[in-house]
């Protein structure tokens, strides 16, 4: 993606912060930016909207649980401008929180489900918040780094 | 629900058995008997995972399942053996249960590829069960990850040869244990 | 003369001998363990959630009434074609105009859409 729409985006996001690709590692490297969680909503909408930048696609919505806080981490591309881009929003591990994306891509209410199933992030404005994959009774977040488990009927 | 009809005809065997010629016409029942449900074993397909395309292919053509009489059935009450195929995770545990005590007697169970055996490769995972022999017993085990469709065929040819030493004199015990266990619960 | 429906009754005989036969086989051979389990309702495992009384399609009643219609049809142009060679042209023509009085009910219906599944 071109340095121009990442300053664009940079001038009405100045809390975004663009992390350095790494050289060589891949081809064609989406641009990473970092922001801070309460401004990932709006930055959002602006990706989608505007016309130059044209982010109409979620790609994917996942989280990585680095043991001092979790990062969300949103990857999005446009089908009609063709490039991408990586969002990346810190969270802290006690009672994670942020701001459903699924007013802006529909696609987001699934993965969104899914993140909160594995790692407990509450998404607030989610239509549907309950769990996905794992059955309802389940108790605790499996792929958070401090889950434990006892072993029940199955094991 | 009858309670007599069934101890009565499972008694009959006990009862011609003792009668000079009984042992002939028990032993013919049962070759006649075990021989139709062994040529017409009919699985609920359960496929899961991946072993499921293997399933797919024993089905097909190639291996043919229907030259040895399995025809698959969509529901559980007109099968009569059950081919887990695939990984068995705890939220399909409880669905697995109450769809193998929907189907009725003789049942078999029939488990396809390491996950239903053991749990397999994902042994260490937090939501997979480590073996569906912990939800319902298992008749024939079959490893490989997945089987072939020919090692899919043999298996259900050990099915057989179990229904081959099934014999109508062993019926009563189970009988009864069966009608006690609904007076039980207070059904009869 | 009465002989002759002897073959009915025999055909009969043994429908009746196959079908009952079949069955009262089937009744000695069986297991028999009940369980409670096994008399609940089937819902792919899972436990029964609603009615099981639901409102079908109309469409479903359309079609069986076009099919009784044209059953009936067919079960009087039998007889007429076994026959129909020794009636001669007034047969033949009456048998058309039937047919095709049916058939504009047919058209009708056609037009109308009740043939569409969707």
């Amino acid at each position: 993606m071109q340095a121009e729409l990442l300053a664009k985006i940079k001038e009405s996001f100045p809390q975004a912060a663009e992390e350095a690709a790494k050289e060589g590692e891949y081809r064609d490297p989406a641009p990473v930016l970092t922001v801070p969680k309460e401004s990932l909503a709006a930055l959002c909408k602006l990706l989608r909207d505007d016309a130059a930048l044209a982010f109409d696609y979620l790609m994917n919505l996942t989280a990585v649980d680095y043991k001092d806080r979790l990062v969300m981490v949103y990857q999005l591309y446009s089908m009609r401008l063709k490039h991408k881009i990586t969002l990346k929003a810190a969270l802290p591990t006690d009672g994670p929180a942020i701001d459903s994306v699924t007013s802006v891509w529909k696609g987001a209410d699934w993965l969104e489900r899914e993140v909160f199933d594995l790692f407990g992030v509450t998404f607030t404005g989610h239509p549907d918040p309950r769990r996905i994959l794992l059955p309802e009774d389940w108790v605790g977040h499996p792929l958070r780094k401090n889950y434990t488990r006892e072993p029940d009927r199955y094991d | 629900m009858d309670v007599r009809s069934g101890v009565v005809l499972d008694r009959l065997p006990l009862v011609v058995e003792k009668l000079p010629g009984g042992r002939l016409v028990t032993t013919t029942a049962d070759f006649f008997i075990d021989w139709a449900t062994e040529s017409s074993v009919w699985p609920l397909t359960f496929g899961l995972a991946c072993c499921a395309i293997e399933m797919m292919a024993a089905y097909a053509s190639r291996f043919d399942f229907d030259r040895l009489g399995v025809i698959p059935r969509g529901t559980p009450r007109q099968a009569d053996m059950i081919i887990v195929a695939g990984t068995v995770t705890k939220k399909m545990a409880p669905r697995i249960e109450r769809l193998y005590h929907q189907m009725p007697d003789p049942k078999f169970v029939l488990s396809m590829g390491s996950c239903s055996n053991t749990g397999g490769p994902f042994y260490d995972s937090y939501s997979v069960v480590k073996g569906v022999d912990k939800v319902v017993p298992v008749d024939v085990y079959l490893p490989g990850c997945p089987p072939r469709p020919d090692a899919l065929m043999y298996a259900v040819l050990k099915i057989q040869e179990k229904i081959k030493k099934m014999s109508i004199k062993d019926r009563l015990p189970q009988t009864q244990v069966a009608i006690e266990a609904m007076k039980q619960a207070g059904a009869v | 003369m009465l002989t002759q429906y002897a073959s009915v009754l025999i055909f009969l005989a043994f429908g009746l001998a196959f079908t009952v036969g079949t069955l009262v086989a089937a009744f000695l051979v069986r297991r028999y363990r009940p369980s409670l389990l096994k008399y609940t309702t089937y819902e792919c495992g899972e436990v029964p959630v609603g009615q099981s009384w639901v409102q079908f399609n109309l469409r479903f009643y359309v079609y069986a009434l076009l099919f009784l219609v044209f059953d009936v049809e067919v079960a009087f142009i039998i007889p007429w074609a076994v026959v129909f060679k020794e009636l001669g042209l007034f047969a033949f023509v009456e048998m058309m105009i039937f047919i095709g009085i049916l058939i504009l009910g047919l058209a009708y219906a056609w037009r109308k859409g009740a043939l569409e599944w969707t």
